[in-house]
């Protein structure tokens, strides 16, 4: 469950007093350790909500906050500070982890602004069974069409090879089609960064960032269905 | 996760396997996909176009066993059912006939994404014919 902070809040200095924003990790006048305040990825390091992110300066901040709240440095503090050591500790983890992915932040960022990829599907469907319509399909049908042909390929090489026979013009295709995909899945990376850098250049354009949104999500799905069959066709060809 | 004993059933011995003529004006195709666990499936329906009865169903899936048991039990139930009928089919029936978890519950979405993919894709190709007999049909349904 992600809370998120409210951005206006201030947290006084449990030490010396002084105000601070809700989201530091110290104080920003004494140093000390502050509480845990349940915090989204993007404010726990302090960064905007935004879909590109310097990779290399994140991991930086990460091993600085990493050393510097690390529990065996709070093993002779108060029980308090023993134990927000222990949940930023916890927390930074999970944030660097999830940010340094691309496609791990891209899903992140997505479900803060309340979409989650599982439900898409599935919301399509709500639609189409409430006004009687046939559901508009999260994949493109071509993309169905192309998935379906390959796994009735890949389906036709393990009945082949379970035969003790290797087709090679088979072998061939599916060598193609992998080719093929790998290639599918570059472009979709570039095509991912665009879409990044357009919503995050549309701060101030809501519509452009919904539509930017629904076409990573459009993406994302594709790429999902890529790369299960990259990996049905390394196992038909390896097998 | 243990699959119930109805999903091994089907999973073992799917009914209905197999594909029929697409081009076919009888024949309506649906092919659906689920993203989030990369399964495919084809369902296909052959027509009366007299009784709109549907006569005939296939599938093939491609997914995990309950993906499979799902189509496999949707072309069982609508066989002999009417177009019509046939939309009635409603995810959560799947769910309670082969006692689906939560986790695999998109797979009995599918199904029915499916059952209406394949009539829609029907209907398109009759046009004529549906709106010809849809004032008799919907009054017979009434």
């Amino acid at each position: 469950m992600i809370v998120i902070a409210e951005p206006s809040k201030k947290l006084i200095c449990w030490s010396c007093g002084s105000e601070n924003d809700a989201e530091v990790q110290f104080c920003a006048n004494c140093g000390k350790l502050q509480p845990y305040m349940p915090a989204d990825y993007f404010s726990f390091f302090g960064l905007p909500r935004q879909f590109a992110l310097d990779r290399a300066a994140l991991e930086k901040q990460f091993y600085q906050l990493s050393r510097k709240l690390h529990p065996d440095l709070y093993a002779r503090a108060s029980a308090q500070e023993q134990q927000w050591s222990l949940e930023k500790s916890s927390v930074l983890n999970d944030a660097w982890r999830t940010l340094r992915e691309p496609l791990a932040r891209t899903e992140y960022l997505l479900s803060l602004l309340g979409i989650r990829l599982e439900e898409q599907s599935r919301n399509a469907s709500d639609r189409a069974a409430a006004s009687g319509t046939v559901k508009q399909q999260v994949v493109p049908s071509d993309l169905l069409e192309e998935v379906f042909e390959l796994n009735m390929q890949l389906e036709e090489m393990r009945m082949a090879k379970a035969g003790g026979a290797d087709d090679p013009e088979l072998r061939r295709n599916l060598e193609a089609a992998r080719e093929n995909f790998y290639q599918q899945l570059k472009v979709s990376e570039q095509d991912l960064q665009r879409l990044w850098a357009e919503w995050d250049s549309s701060a101030d354009n809501e519509a452009t960032r919904q539509t930017t949104q629904e076409k990573m999500v459009g993406l994302l799905n594709r790429r999902g269905y890529i790369r299960n069959l990259l990996r049905d066709v390394e196992e038909a060809l390896k097998a | 996760m243990a699959y119930s004993d109805k999903v091994i059933e089907h999973y073992n011995n799917p009914r209905n396997v197999g594909q029929m003529d697409k081009n076919s004006t009888a024949v309506g195709t649906g092919l659906v996909g689920a993203p989030e666990c990369g399964d495919v499936m084809r369902l296909q329906i052959k027509v009366n176009p007299e009784t709109r009865v549907i006569e005939d169903a296939k599938f093939k899936t491609f997914g995990c066993g309950s993906a499979i048991a799902s189509s496999s039990l949707a072309t069982e139930w609508v066989k002999g059912k009417t177009v019509d009928e046939a939309l009635e089919i409603k995810n959560t029936d799947i769910v309670k006939e082969l006692a689906l978890p939560p986790v695999k519950i998109h797979c009995s979405v599918l199904a029915e994404d499916a059952i209406r993919a394949a009539i829609g894709d029907w209907k398109k190709k009759n046009v004529a014919m549906v709106e010809q007999t849809a004032g008799p049909v919907a009054v017979a349904a009434n």
